[in-house]
């Protein structure tokens, strides 16, 4: 640390977290096992000490697909299994703390996009994630709210998982089996090749669970908050940030997009320390 | 109280990890079940769950969830009173009809799933019974084929009210009145007074067919012809030559 200016600056700061990519790592290693290991418990050749579930019953979401089902008749939509809505039930109170931790630092989808996006970097440099209209931008944002009303509806009225034929994160670890519809394969080809141009395609326009958990930023306990008194206004957080937030205009985040990263803080991006930080207090 | 990103990676792992380990131990984190019976591997249902595999094991609510058939449906089809209809297993379906001579167990249930749901089953060298009240309302779907008709002709059951536990409540309106049942097992494909339009539908004529002669959509399959016709303002000895023509025309 140096004082200058009477701000104290951080002369050798790591660029970003990378604690969270080795946790982004470990689950996105774990559900491609249990996936991979799902086919091969199929042909009687499972790995005895890794789990065989269905992608399904390690995917929260399913657990708020059922959510209707189970409420009006104590049944699970078909491939739901309990575990979904335990799953459902942890990523709900880690949201509640933490805002939607669960797409930031867990969802494979999401990590595999941040992966096809580090392309996206490499070819268009400061263009990247800034192809899409402000505008249009900001309309689609709210998309995944009538997916997600969509997906809960057709759900509820079919009792099947109609999703699952567009589900990208389904096609990802199960590409390789007759299971996945040809739909979702598009949809995934789609997300990555859009990943290419804007970060996180899919969990900004489409994702119905991303939809979910947004909501919880408007009220979760740690928010990401920003001191004024300390901010030089050089617009690194809102640059950083991979959901175009523009963090440098607000004290706190409690935009519905935020999925807690922590790239835009003090101990990432911002060169001031203590000036963006994720707390439950205030700052000045 | 500020969080940085080690303590949060930390939280993260723990709350999951941990949290499903709790689930584990008290015994909430089920990845699997049993219940789903294996699918149709070809044709045009192929991945579509197969009825021929349902297990005595099986509760309706596992049927439900594999078939979506509601269970009210299937405690109506086969007479069962329960308060919990998607907890009762298919096994037990048999200890209702013991009593009755005719073996109404599991494969009664696969028969009225797969017809139910317009699903491929294999009745050959198979003598399935069908309660009455399963045929009555497999005949108000109105998706059976001719063989799957004269299969039910041949395999229904009245088992009467003594066998049969009273239903509790009606699940469609175009379920017939339990009083006025078809006369499924008339060995003579001929319209008299007391044939009433399950018959017809039994006998393989078509609701359409039927419906393009009486001239309006199908009434209730308990009702008897002659009932509609004089209701209507028909003529039963007239409309009687012109559906017997269409039995004879299915009939071989």
């Amino acid at each position: 640390m140096v004082t200058l200016f009477n701000k104290r600056i951080r002369l050798f700061r790591p660029r970003s977290i990378w604690i969270r990519r080795v946790v982004q790592w470990l689950f996105f290693l774990l559900i491609a096992a249990i996936a991979v290991n799902h086919s091969l418990a199929e042909s009687g050749a499972a790995i005895p000490f890794l789990s065989g579930a269905s992608l399904h019953a390690v995917c929260p979401f399913g657990g708020v697909e059922t959510l209707y089902t189970f409420a009006s008749s104590g049944l699970l939509v078909k491939k739901i299994h309990d575990s979904s809505l335990v799953l459902a039930a942890i990523v709900l109170i880690l949201s509640v703390l933490f805002g939607p931790v669960f797409c930031g630092w867990v969802c494979p989808l999401g990590t595999v996009q941040e992966w096809v996006g580090k392309l996206g970097k490499k070819f268009f440099k400061r263009r990247y994630n800034h192809f899409v209209p402000g505008k249009l931008d900001s309309v689609l944002r709210y998309a995944r709210y009538g997916i997600l009303v969509w997906v809960l509806y057709v759900t509820a009225t079919s009792g099947t998982l109609i999703f699952e034929s567009y589900d990208p994160y389904f096609a990802l670890f199960n590409f390789w089996s007759t299971e996945v519809a040809p739909s979702a394969l598009i949809v995934l080809g789609v997300t990555l090749l859009l990943s290419v141009f804007v970060e996180r395609p899919w969990c900004k326009y489409a994702c119905p669970y991303g939809a979910v958990l947004g909501v919880t930023n408007l009220f979760r306990v740690f928010s990401i908050k920003r001191a004024e008194s300390t901010c030089k206004a050089d617009g690194a957080c809102s640059i950083m940030c991979p959901m175009n937030i523009e963090v440098d205009s607000v004290k706190t985040v409690r935009n519905h997009q935020c999925i807690s990263c922590l790239e835009c803080t003090s101990e990432a991006i911002c060169p001031v320390a203590k000036t963006v930080v994720f707390t439950t207090g205030s700052v000045k | 109280m500020n969080l940085t990103s080690k303590p949060l990676a930390i939280i993260v792992l723990v709350v999951m990890l941990g949290g499903i380990s709790f689930s584990s131990l008290m015994g909430w984190w089920q990845t699997e079940t049993t219940k789903e019976p294996a699918t149709f591997t070809e044709g045009e249902f192929a991945g579509m769950a197969n009825p021929a595999d349902i297990r005595g094991s099986y509760t309706l609510g596992d049927i439900t969830n594999s078939f979506n058939i509601d269970p009210q449906i299937l405690t109506q089809a086969f007479g069962i009173v329960t308060d919990n209809p998607a907890a009762f297993a298919v096994k037990d379906l048999e200890a209702i009809y013991l009593d009755s001579g005719f073996e109404v167990g599991t494969a009664s249930v696969r028969l009225f799933v797969a017809y139910y749901n317009g699903l491929p089953f294999d009745t050959t060298g198979q003598e399935i019974y069908m309660p009455q009240s399963a045929t009555d309302i497999l005949l108000a779907r109105g998706n059976l084929s001719t063989e799957q008709l004269a299969y039910l002709e041949a395999f229904t059951v009245n088992l009467g009210e003594a066998a049969v536990p009273a239903v509790e409540t009606p699940v469609t309106e175009s379920t017939p009145a339990a009083a006025e049942t078809p006369s499924a097992v008339s060995e003579e494909y001929v319209i008299k007074g007391k044939t009433i339009f399950g018959d017809l539908i039994l006998w393989g004529v078509s609701q359409e067919t039927i419906e393009g002669i009486i001239g309006t959509p199908m009434p209730d399959p308990a009702m008897k012809i002659k009932d509609y016709a004089t209701a209507n303002g028909l003529d039963f000895e007239t409309l009687k030559p012109a559906l017997q023509a269409e039995v004879d025309k299915v009939i071989p």
